[in-house]
């Protein structure tokens, strides 16, 4: 089975690619015929091009053969999450509101990877706007994880580590408002990592709430999440939020004996599951058996992060979404006779149940008499929460928590509680709030199901996250193990 | 923390249309949420919010005129449009 194409890593394609040992056209026929096999039970992809996917793939042989490949990731394919825009294919964030849109342009992400010469391969699934964390707010399908397919991939970016999970691709892009890289990351046995603020660009991506989405990359390795976040990270003047070349160099890693490793107090006697929190443990023991120093470290202001985070997202969100008014794109209804009635009847119509949640929720923080109790809190909140985790990350260099509470659970099991189902990102929300990087990394299992753990560091600590969890994917090599499909 | 809205005002305001059991449903989840959003309301708080981003730069950008979709690309995906202008239903009455 180890040489089972949809197993390989990107690291291992690119090598066999460039020992001509194996051509992209192959390698993109294997997957298809993976992706036609068993697409429809894991309902990880929306749409995908086979045609297309082919054409890009001999395109990279030809480009090798005259010797002008472009990168290491030349003729490997990427599936991206369907809320960040590839020209000429669909743009759906599942939801019914963009169910027809084509996108007309290629976001950031999207042409750094086309100048790489990866192949864009396909469309996956997530929760509608990005806005939940099972993937079954998707107006479009349901998701299952390989793992389990009675349970869910976690979400928003569910689509993305159930492909990878699933063996359909090697690489895949998510985005991360509270969690949605990680949280599925974790429930899917694969790497998520959420990019320190303004390291990639945003342009080309649907907005939920802008002072928190960030892009990511998912990947069944730590090396092949640090190649794909090389290739997404460049500088981007249509997103004023991301970086200059000046500002971006990424902090030097840190040899495992030399680490710090800092764990909140009482992290582990809360609400967290025995196996998650024994896997949790046993991640903590195996580092500092490496020689890293284990530190208790204090974040009082946590239990404020998931009620500040719900504030701040669901009042962006209102916001953000208040361009979906029926004129310029998306769903218009058919039964508006006055300007009035088409924006909200098509919003009525376009929007699924969580999405009007949100925007209900987040229309009240900002209202008149309510947003200086709830908005204006929440920012003073945040910056709590931001103060803490710096003044914490200036003793240690990361702090190591699992990455969500239990593991995935059966579909359908908390779709009418919206509230349990926020509970699922109370480890990853900080990160977000605080704009810090934050690497989701497998560790083990609870029964038959993946457990990650999470690693938040100082701004620009990619490489000091990824270097740690390298060491540890080296002595765990869940990798090699496959998803029951 | 005042925790009473009115379903019916929030509505409005988002321009969405509400059915009975929708206002129902999402003024019972909301009342949940917000009562879970009390901690915020009981926290000791610094007195003003910074900008709670983690690199602050000034990050705009010169304004120069550079290439965007043309009206073609632009008309294609809007829900209706006539010669090359996007239509929406009548803004100004004809009395007015």
């Amino acid at each position: 089975m180890s040489d089972a194409l949809h197993l390989l890593s990107a690291t291992e394609i690119a090598q066999r690619l460039h020992a001509g040992t194996l051509t992209s056209r192959a390698l993109v026929e294997a997957l298809l015929i993976r992706y036609r096999n068993l697409n429809s039970k894991v309902g990880a992809f929306t749409y995908l091009s086979e045609s297309d996917v082919i054409a890009q793939a001999e395109a990279s042989d030809e480009r090798r053969k005259q010797g002008k490949t472009l990168s290491s990731l030349d003729g490997i394919p990427v599936a991206i999450k369907d809320n960040i825009a590839v020209k000429g294919q669909p743009l759906t964030c599942s939801s019914k509101m963009l169910a027809k849109l084509i996108s007309p342009y290629d976001a950031h992400v999207i042409e750094a990877l086309r100048a790489a010469g990866a192949i864009i391969y396909g469309r996956l699934n997530m929760d509608e706007f990005a806005m939940g964390s099972s993937t079954e707010n998707s107006a479009l399908q349901k998701t299952y994880n390989p793992w389990d397919l009675a349970r869910i991939p976690g979400g928003s970016s569910g689509g993305s580590a159930a492909a990878l999970a699933a063996g359909f691709v090697p690489l895949a892009l998510g985005s991360d408002t509270g969690g949605s890289i990680r949280q599925p990351a974790s429930h899917c046995g694969v790497v998520g990592l959420k990019p320190t603020y303004g390291l990639i660009s945003r342009y080309g991506l649907v907005a939920f709430a802008s002072s928190l989405d960030q892009i990511g990359p998912m990947a069944r390795s730590i090396d092949d999440c640090e190649l794909l976040l090389n290739a997404l990270a460049s500088p981007d003047a249509r997103d004023m939020t991301c970086f200059d070349q000046g500002q971006r160099t990424l902090l030097p890693p840190v040899a495992v004996n030399q680490l710090r490793i800092g764990i909140p107090r009482g992290i582990l006697d809360k609400g967290v599951g025995q196996e998650v929190a024994a896997a949790t443990r046993a991640a903590i023991d195996f580092y500092r058996a490496q020689g890293a120093t284990i530190v208790e470290v204090d974040l009082p202001s946590s239990d404020l992060a998931v009620p500040t985070y719900y504030v701040v997202a669901t009042a962006e969100a209102s916001s953000n979404l208040a361009r979906y008014d029926g004129v310029r794109y998306g769903h218009r209804s058919s039964q508006a006779t006055t300007p009035v009635e088409m924006m909200t009847l098509s919003r009525s119509e376009g929007f699924g149940p969580e999405v009007k949640r949100r925007i209900l929720l987040g229309t009240f923080v900002l209202s008149a008499g309510y947003a200086d109790a709830y908005y204006v809190r929440a920012l003073r909140a945040r910056s709590k929460i931001l103060s803490e985790h710096l003044a914490a990350l200036e003793k240690v260099d990361m702090i190591l928590t699992p990455t969500v509470p239990t593991p995935a659970f059966k579909a359908g099991e908390k779709i009418s509680d919206p509230l349990q189902l926020y509970l699922e990102d109370i480890f990853t929300i900080p990160a977000n709030l605080a704009g810090l990087p934050a690497l989701s990394v497998p560790c083990g299992k609870s029964q038959h199901l993946p457990v990650g753990f999470h690693l938040v560091g100082a701004p620009l600590s990619e490489k000091k996250l990824l270097a740690a969890s390298r060491v540890f994917e080296a002595s765990h090599p869940y990798r090699h193990q496959q998803a029951p499909l | 923390m005042a925790k009473g809205f009115d379903i019916d005002h929030l509505a409005k305001l988002a321009r969405l249309q509400l059915s009975a059991e929708e206002k129902a449903l999402y003024s019972n989840q909301l009342s949940q949420v917000l009562t879970y959003f009390e901690t915020l309301a009981r926290a000791d708080l610094p007195p003003a919010a910074n900008v709670a981003q983690v690199i602050e730069e000034s990050a705009l950008r010169a304004d120069i005129p550079g290439q965007s979709l043309g009206v073609e690309a632009v008309t294609k995906i809007a829900p209706a449009s006539r010669d090359g202008q996007i239509s929406v239903p009548r803004v100004v009455d004809d009395e007015s």
